[in-house]
């Protein structure tokens, strides 16, 4: 299988590079989330006199995938966030129409010698972890703070209203879960009442919003911090306090709540996020916000329990997140309505 | 005696994470059959207690319904629930308890969303602490 990948993708970047000589060497797949396939290799060419050896990442769609995501806007993503730089890699190659390789992709660059963390894993950045934190908030504070329109991205999905941030997000989601439930979810389905219920403030500004910032979506070393933050595939505009909910999500939090993406304490995470961003986290509002992230990873999670159950994806990562992952938010969920009753 | 099913999802989840998933080529590969191992130790605790859990529910569920029927101004719906309530689990098969359940869940969301219309604090309460006891009895464990 990954011969053949190797093969046309030697095929295609010869042609794309204008380099006849290209060899792709050492393809392997990687984890990279359940929405994208995900291999790293070496393209080795020669550009002149000179013999040219690039790692690099291909980003390819599944066969059926866990949400569809467009892959266009999540490499203009990466490209507007790493010429802005932060710490992003550099995308290199779009294919929308994925003839090369069957199904879209996309190629961007190898962070070497870093590594992200598994969600599962208690304390994974040790002695790093204060410092990590400080970058990870920071980073998520200048998302926030940047302008979508001169990013040129302002004609991404979303919400360009401020008060119809939460609205378009609630319902988009709900929309998953009417198609994708398999079985009631009593749980879910009181939450998405609560929230409608309990609208939150306007947005401050509308935002590019990742979709999916949280520890285990970035690239860290010991010696150089925070490398890269990956998986852009649900960005969209909307309100920063979205991304900041998901972001406080105790899914995320290696086991210790009190310290969100298992870095700094709560407090300190939001102060540094509103110090980058330059906005509020109205505590009410971020309330809202994290109630939705919730109900957001159950839409996901029911959608990766049906993608497994049909045999559309057997990929075993829906079955876990259909599973443990909605377990989880089920509990986080009941606990939160119960405690507001 | 030989082994049970458990037992031997257990073992042989133990047997892939520690013997063969190191051995496998690529860290993609040794990653999944990691994963696939935890998924069979999760099934292996199903196994054990998912019938109980499932059956626990159900009665739980019957209760609330004849505890709030009366809460209820929809006819239609007062008369499901009171069927409902006075049903019992016929089998205790996987898959028939999980058809049950659903029933039951479906009727739960109708009845909260009726409790919730008429403004009843109380049966909101009752209810949300029903659903909190239930997310525990689910609640998965990677320890």
């Amino acid at each position: 299988m990954s011969e053949t990948i190797a093969a046309a993708l030697e095929a295609y970047l010869r042609k794309r590079l204008f380099a006849r000589d290209l060899q792709v060497c050492g393809l392997e797949r990687i984890h990279g989330g359940a929405s994208r396939e995900t291999y790293r290799f070496l393209a080795r060419y020669g550009e002149g006199e000179r013999q040219v050896e690039r790692k690099l990442i291909l980003r390819r769609d599944p066969p059926a995938s866990l949400i569809e995501t467009d892959r266009a806007r999540e490499f203009r993503a990466y490209e507007a966030f790493h010429a802005l730089g932060l710490p992003v890699p550099e995308p290199v190659l779009l294919e929308p129409d994925g003839g090369a390789l069957e199904r879209p992709f996309f190629i961007m660059s190898e962070i070497e010698d870093a590594a992200a963390a598994s969600v599962l894993a208690p304390d994974p950045y040790g002695p790093q972890r204060d410092a990590i934190g400080l970058q990870f908030w920071s980073v998520l504070g200048r998302i926030a703070r940047a302008d979508p329109i001169a990013l040129d991205l302002g004609d991404f999905d979303g919400s360009t209203e401020r008060d119809a941030c939460w609205r378009n997000e609630l319902a988009r989601w709900e929309r998953v879960i009417d198609a994708d439930e398999d079985e009631p979810q009593p749980i879910v389905r009181a939450a998405i009442r609560w929230l409608k219920r309990r609208p939150p403030a306007p947005a401050q500004k509308i935002s590019l919003v990742h979709g999916d910032y949280r520890s285990g979506n970035f690239l860290w070393s010991a010696d150089g911090g925070i490398r890269a933050i990956l998986d852009w595939e649900m960005a969209h505009l909307g309100d920063p306090l979205e991304d900041l909910g998901w972001a406080l999500d105790p899914l995320w939090a290696h086991h210790d709540p009190s310290r969100p993406g298992g870095m700094l304490p709560r407090a300190e995470a939001i102060a540094i996020w509103e110090r980058e961003s330059g906005l509020i986290a109205d505590s009410d509002a971020l309330r809202w916000w994290e109630i939705f992230a919730s109900v957001k990873g159950a839409a996901i999670w029911i959608s990766a329990a049906h993608e497994f159950a049909t045999g559309r994806n057997d990929d075993p990562v829906n079955a876990f997140s259909g599973w443990y992952c909605l377990a989880f938010h089920n509990k986080l969920l009941a606990d939160r309505l119960e405690a507001l009753a | 005696m030989s082994p049970g099913p458990m037992q031997i999802l257990d073992r042989s989840a133990d047997a892939l994470a520690g013997r063969i998933a190191p051995q496998l080529r690529t860290p993609h590969l040794a990653g999944t059959a990691n994963l696939i191992a935890l998924l069979m130790k999760f099934s292996a605790r199903e196994m054990e207690r998912g019938a109980e859990i499932r059956h626990a529910e159900n009665i739980g569920m019957r209760a609330l319904f004849a505890e709030l029927a009366h809460i209820v101004r929809d006819g239609d719906l007062r008369r499901r629930l009171g069927a409902a309530a006075a049903e019992d689990d016929a089998s205790v098969v996987l898959s028939e308890l999980d058809r049950t359940n659903a029933d039951l869940k479906r009727l739960l969301i109708e009845l909260h969303i009726q409790v919730e219309e008429a403004g009843d604090r109380k049966a909101e309460r009752r209810i949300l602490k029903f659903l909190s006891w239930m997310a525990s009895q689910r609640a998965v464990s990677i320890f």
